[in-house]
């Protein structure tokens, strides 16, 4: 059975890689700072308040305390390892990139010297450029939001 | 809404010497491209209109750059916030 984020054929070094630097802290054992009040839901809860419940449990689990890993230090090996196998796993990684594209305008001239000694630009193409570019300017400004129904809808309330 | 730029460009590609046109906005976003100047230009465009600018001290001065060469020049312009490439093989 697999799914997306399946994590039932991660090898070990897989598992190792997503081991966060900093370990998570058990969120009702050690809640973190000021948060002491989510054990402390009664235990006759609604289901609103289940629910209340389960919202601030996932927001606790995705809060890194990092007052509260201060006795879990890694060590200085243990740093040095992630640090290199970090590397390692990214030098492999951009290798297997495919080279992005590069952005040139279309390809001009392999002879300088004929494109220089050539006549110079006729005017009438300076021309042309600057009335197309006026008309598409005032095309462009006559481009608008063309509101078919109301954005606002007031509700019926009896 | 923006058919009126749309037709523009197809009018623009109709001249027989015109491969290719571009429209951006001064940010490089691409507004509209027909033929041989595709979306992925717009930012080289638009920077080459606004590099050009500077070099001039009056500010309602709007140069047009043109890139030459044996087969055809791409000429570049701004008007207002857009920027205009169009790209012609010499006939």
């Amino acid at each position: 059975m697999g799914c997306c984020y399946s994590s039932e054929n991660e090898t070990q070094e897989q598992r190792n890689e997503r081991k966060p630097l900093i370990p998570h802290p058990d969120p009702v054992s050690k809640p973190p700072n000021g948060t002491d009040w989510i054990t402390t839901v009664p235990s006759a809860r609604t289901d609103e308040q289940a629910l209340l419940t389960s919202i601030l449990t996932k927001t606790a689990q995705n809060i890194i305390d990092v007052s509260a890993a201060d006795s879990v230090m890694m060590e200085q090996h243990e740093y040095m390892d992630k640090a290199r196998q970090y590397s390692t796993k990214l030098a492999v990684l951009s290798n297997s990139l495919p080279q992005r594209k590069a952005l040139a305008l279309p390809s001009l001239t392999s002879q300088p010297h004929q494109v220089l000694a050539s006549d110079l630009v006729p005017y009438s193409d300076v021309q042309q450029i600057s009335k197309i570019a006026a008309y598409a300017y005032s095309a462009i400004s006559q481009i608008k939001v063309d509101a078919k129904e109301e954005l606002v809808v007031q509700f019926a309330i009896p | 809404m923006e058919s009126t730029l749309e037709q523009h460009l197809d009018d623009t590609m109709k001249n027989p010497a015109v491969v290719g046109v571009l429209c951006t906005d001064h940010q490089g976003h691409n507004l509209g491209c027909r033929g041989s100047l595709s979306d992925e230009h717009g930012g080289v465009v638009s920077v080459l209109a606004k590099q050009a600018a500077a070099l001039s001290k009056d500010p309602t001065d709007s140069p047009t750059v043109c890139l030459e060469s044996e087969s055809g020049n791409i000429l570049v312009r701004s008007h207002g916030t857009i920027t205009i490439a169009v790209h012609k093989i010499a006939s």
